[in-house]
C-alpha cells in the first residue's frame, strides 16, 4: 500500500515531463517521414534548397491504418502527387513574384476521432501550418474542421462529403467535390430523359447514404418521376431479399441504392435471386471500382453509378493536363490507377494552390476572398466555391458498366459512351 | 476464496497515498500555467480521460467483480443526453436547448437511471454470462441510436455547436478525474467497499454475513456508470458531433478494460496507473509502427492475461490486486454453491 503510490508519482511526473518539454520524439507519427521532407529529390530540389527557398507549410491528418486505411491511403497518395509535383516539376507555387516550396506534413489518424482532433491541434500549434488539408470520411472531417475553423485556418477537404459539413456556417472550410446530396443528379437526369417514370431508394443508415438519399428523392421528382418507396437499411446488412421481393411489387423504372462497396453488391446480388428487374438500376460507390466487375461478373452489367471523377471524362486544365494525364502521371508514380478518392485529393491541394497564387499572398483572408472567388476548370471538373464553401460548379458524372468497362454515360460534357437503357433482365443475360 | 486481500483496517487521511494524489493533481493543475501548445494539452487531456474511465469501470469490474464488457454503454448515454438536450430538445422534448454546462448533469443521472434499470435485470446473472449480458446490451445500444433517428440523428448523427476552449476542456477532464479517483480511494476505505471486495471474493458469504448485496452490487453500477456517463457527456461536446459508430467506439471499450488490467484489478492506484502507462505507451511507441500498433495492443493483453495477472501494482508484491482470470473462475463456484442453499 506504500509504494505504488510513489511509482504512480514518478510516472504521471515523467509523463508531464514528456508532454511540456518539446521532445524530437514527437516527430510525424507514420509514413509522413518521406512526405514531411520538401521532396528532397531531384537536382532541382536540391538547387532550389541553395537558393534559401521560401517555404509554405501545409498539413493533414489522413488515415493510414483503421477502417478508412484503404481511402486514406488513396488520400494520402493524391496529395503526395501534388506535392512532387508542385515542388520538382512546375517549380514551387507562385506568391506574387517569389516561388514558394511546399512542405507537406502528414499524420495517421488512425480513423480514430480523438486522434484527428490531436493531430489537428498539433499541425496548428506546433507545426505551425498555414493551410490545412481534410482528413478522410465526413465524420473526420467534421472534427477536424471544427478545430481549423476556430484557429481561422482555411481548410480545404476532398473527401467529406456529408452535406452537414456545409450547414455549421464555417467560414474556412472548402470542399472540392460534389456534396452527397447532389450524387446521383446527372445519373437521374439522363434516365429520366430515357423515359424513366418512377423510382425506389434504398439506403444504408448512415450519415453519407442518408444524404444521397434525400437529394435522390428530390432530384427524381424535380425530373418527373414518382418516388414510390424510399427505405433504410441497417449498415451491417447481410440479406436483403426481403427488401429486393417488396421493391418488385411496386415494379419501378429505376432503382437507387446509396450506400457502400460491400452492401452494394449484396444488392445486386439480391436483385438477381429475387428476379427484381427494374429498367436502370444504380448504385453509389461500387460501381465506378473496377474490383466491382470483378466480384459480380456479368450481374454487374448495366449497373449504373455516380462518381465523382473518372479517368475517361473529358475535363482538362491549365495545371496537371487532362483527366486522362493526371491518371497517367498517377499511375506511373504510384503503380496503379487513381480511384476519385486520389483525383479529388489531388485537387483539393490543387484548388489550395490556385487561390494562393489567386491572392498573391498567404495572408488567411485574401487566400479565403480568392476561394470564394474561384471559377476554374482542373482536370478533376469545374471548381467554384459557393459561399458556405461547397462546389456546386461540378457536375457529378455517372458510369454505366458496359461489357465489363466503366464508361462515363452523363453529363453529357464529359460522356463517352450512351446510356443502354432499359438494362437486360437479369434472366437473359 | 480464503485471501479477502486488502481488508487491514484504515484511517482516512493518515495514508501518505491521498496526499502525493493530491499533490499531483495540483501539479496538474499548475500544468497549463507553462503555457504548454494545446495539442500538449488535448494529450494530457485525453490520458485523464482513459484514467477516469478506467477507474469506473475498476468499480464495478475489479472491485464488485462484475467484469463489465459493455461500460462503453453509459459513456454512450450520456454523450446523447448532452447531444439531445443541447440540440434537439425543442423538436423531441418540447423543452428549451440546453447550454453545455446545464445539459451535463443529465448526461450522468441519464445514465445512473440507465444503470440502476439495468443492473435489476444484469446483475443477477454472474462471471462470464454478467460480461456477455453487458456486450450485448452495448451492440443492443448502438443498434438503438441508429434506429431511433427522430431523437438520435440515426447513423446521420447530431452535431454539436462548436465551442472549443481546451484550457476549459482540460480543467473539466482533471475535476472529473480527480472525482473519480478520490471516490474509489473513498469507497475502498469504508464499509460499502469492504463490502464489495467480500461481494467480490465470496457474494453467497457476503450476503450470509448480512450485506444488502443487491443495494451494494447495485449502487456501485450505478455511481461507476454516473461518471462514466459524464465523461461521456463531456466528449461529445468536445468533439462537437456524435454518431453511433464514434460515440460506440469498441477500441475506446477494449482501452479502458485494458488500462484497468494492466494497472491492477481492485486496486485505487492500479487502473490510473495502467491507463497512465498504456496511454504513453501508444503515443510514444506503438505509433511508430503503424500496422503493429494493435496487433502490439492485443499481443500486450495476452501477455498480461498470461503472465501479469496482478497487473503493474501486482507484480510490485503482494498489493490487493485480482486478476481477470479470477474474477470468472469464482463466479462458476459461487453460483453452484447457491444450488445448494436452500
Amino acid at each position: 500500500m506504500r509504494r505504488y503510490p510513489l511509482l504512480f508519482t514518478v510516472l504521471l511526473i515523467a509523463a508531464l515531463v514528456l508532454v511540456a518539454c518539446p521532445a524530437p520524439a514527437t516527430a510525424p507519427a507514420t509514413g509522413g517521414q518521406e512526405a514531411a521532407q520538401p521532396a528532397a529529390g531531384g537536382q532541382e530540389a536540391a538547387q532550389a534548397q541553395e537558393e534559401m527557398p521560401k517555404v509554405i507549410r501545409i498539413g493533414a491528418a489522413v488515415s493510414e491504418t483503421g477502417r478508412y486505411a484503404r481511402e486514406g491511403g488513396d488520400t494520402r497518395q493524391g496529395y503526395i502527387l501534388w506535392m512532387e509535383w508542385v515542388n520538382n516539376e512546375y517549380g514551387g507555387i507562385k506568391v506574387g513574384d517569389e516561388r514558394y516550396q511546399v512542405e507537406l506534413i502528414l499524420y495517421d489518424d488512425e480513423s480514430n476521432p480523438d486522434t484527428v482532433t490531436r493531430l489537428t491541434e498539433k499541425l496548428i500549434t506546433e507545426d505551425k501550418v498555414q493551410f490545412l488539408l481534410g482528413p478522410y470520411s465526413s465524420g473526420l472531417t467534421k472534427a477536424a474542421s471544427a478545430i481549423s475553423e476556430k484557429y481561422q485556418i482555411i481548410m480545404v477537404e476532398g473527401n467529406g462529403a456529408s452535406d452537414s459539413l456545409f450547414e455549421r456556417g464555417f467560414q474556412y472550410l472548402f470542399a472540392v467535390l460534389t456534396p452527397a446530396s447532389r450524387y446521383t443528379q446527372s445519373g437521374l437526369k439522363a434516365l429520366a430523359d430515357a423515359g424513366a417514370r418512377s423510382a425506389v431508394i434504398a439506403y444504408k443508415d448512415s450519415p453519407f447514404p442518408k444524404s444521397v438519399a434525400q437529394g435522390a428523392e428530390q432530384w427524381a421528382q424535380e425530373y418527373g418521376m414518382e418516388v414510390l418507396a424510399v427505405e433504410s437499411y441497417p449498415a451491417d446488412i447481410n440479406d436483403a431479399t426481403a427488401l429486393m421481393a417488396k421493391f418488385k411489387e411496386l415494379d419501378p423504372d429505376v432503382f437507387v441504392g446509396a450506400g457502400h462497396f460491400v452492401d452494394g453488391v449484396l444488392l445486386a446480388r439480391n436483385a438477381e435471386e429475387v428476379d427484381f428487374t427494374p429498367k436502370a438500376f444504380m448504385l453509389t460507390v461500387g460501381p465506378s471500382n473496377p474490383e466491382f466487375v470483378e466480384e459480380l461478373g456479368k450481374t454487374s452489367e448495366q449497373i449504373i453509378g455516380p462518381t465523382q471523377w473518372e479517368r475517361n471524362m473529358a475535363w482538362e486544365g491549365p495545371y496537371l493536363g487532362t483527366a486522362e494525364e493526371y491518371a497517367q502521371r498517377y499511375e506511373k508514380r504510384w503503380g496503379e490507377p487513381p480511384t476519385y478518392q486520389a483525383a479529388e485529393s489531388t485537387a483539393t491541394a490543387l484548388a489550395l494552390q490556385i487561390a494562393i497564387e489567386m491572392a498573391g499572398t498567404l495572408e488567411t483572408d485574401a487566400v479565403r476572398q480568392a476561394l470564394l472567388d474561384m471559377d476554374v476548370v482542373t482536370f478533376y471538373g469545374p471548381i467554384n466555391f459557393d459561399e458556405t464553401g461547397k462546389n456546386l460548379a461540378k457536375p457529378m458524372g455517372a458510369i454505366q458498366i458496359q461489357d465489363g468497362q466503366i464508361l462515363v454515360i452523363a453529363p453529357e460534357e464529359a460522356a463517352v459512351a450512351d446510356l443502354v437503357y432499359p438494362m437486360t433482365p437479369w434472366k437473359e443475360r | 476464496m480464503t485471501r479477502v486481500s486488502g481488508l487491514e483496517p484504515v484511517s482516512l487521511f493518515r495514508r501518505r497515498e491521498i496526499w502525493i494524489w493530491l499533490g499531483l493533481v495540483t501539479l496538474a493543475a499548475l500544468f497549463p500555467l507553462t503555457q504548454p501548445t494545446t495539442a500538449r494539452l488535448l494529450m494530457t487531456m485525453q490520458m485523464f480521460l482513459l484514467i477516469t474511465l478506467a477507474t469506473n469501470w475498476n468499480l464495478i469490474g475489479g472491485m464488485t467483480g462484475y467484469v463489465d464488457f459493455g461500460h462503453l454503454t453509459f459513456f454512450g448515454v450520456g454523450a446523447y443526453t448532452v447531444g439531445i438536450l443541447m440540440t434537439r430538445s425543442k423538436e423531441v422534448l418540447f423543452a428549451p436547448q440546453l447550454p453545455f454546462w446545464q445539459a451535463l448533469p443529465f448526461a450522468g443521472l441519464m445514465a445512473m437511471l440507465f444503470a440502476f434499470l439495468l443492473g435489476m435485470a444484469t446483475l443477477r446473472l454472474r462471471g462470464p454470462y454478467f460480461s456477455i449480458a453487458m456486450l450485448a446490451t452495448l451492440l443492443a445500444m448502438r443498434e438503438l441510436t441508429r434506429l431511433a433517428s427522430p431523437l438520435t440523428g440515426g447513423g446521420a448523427g447530431l452535431d454539436l455547436p462548436p465551442e472549443l476552449n481546451r484550457v476549459q476542456e482540460y480543467y473539466i477532464t482533471l475535476g472529473l478525474m480527480t472525482l473519480s479517483v478520490g471516490l474509489i480511494w473513498w469507497i475502498r476505505n469504508t464499509e460499502f467497499g469492504l463490502s464489495l471486495l467480500a461481494i467480490r471474493e465470496d457474494e453467497i458469504g457476503a450476503e450470509m454475513r448480512g450485506i444488502n448485496t443487491t443495494l451494494h452490487k447495485t449502487v456501485a453500477f450505478s455511481l461507476a456508470a454516473f461518471l462514466t456517463g459524464l465523461v461521456g457527456g463531456f466528449w461529445a461536446w468536445q468533439n462537437t458531433y456524435i454518431d453511433p459508430d464514434v460515440v460506440f467506439f469498441e477500441p475506446r471499450n477494449l482501452e479502458m478494460i485494458m488500462a484497468a488490467v494492466l494497472g491492477g484489478l481492485g486496486t485505487v492506484w492500479g487502473p490510473p496507473l495502467g491507463a497512465a502507462v498504456l496511454y504513453w505507451l501508444r503515443e510514444f511507441f506503438w505509433s511508430r509502427f503503424l500496422l503493429a500498433h494493435l496487433l502490439g495492443l492485443g499481443i500486450m493483453l495476452m501477455l498480461v492475461v498470461l503472465f501479469l495477472p496482478g497487473g503493474i501494482v501486482g507484480l510490485m508484491g503482494r498489493r490487493g490486486s485480482v486478476s481477470l482470470a479470477s474474477l470468472w473462475q469464482l463466479r462458476p463456484f459461487a453460483s453452484s454453491q447457491q444450488e445448494e442453499n436452500p
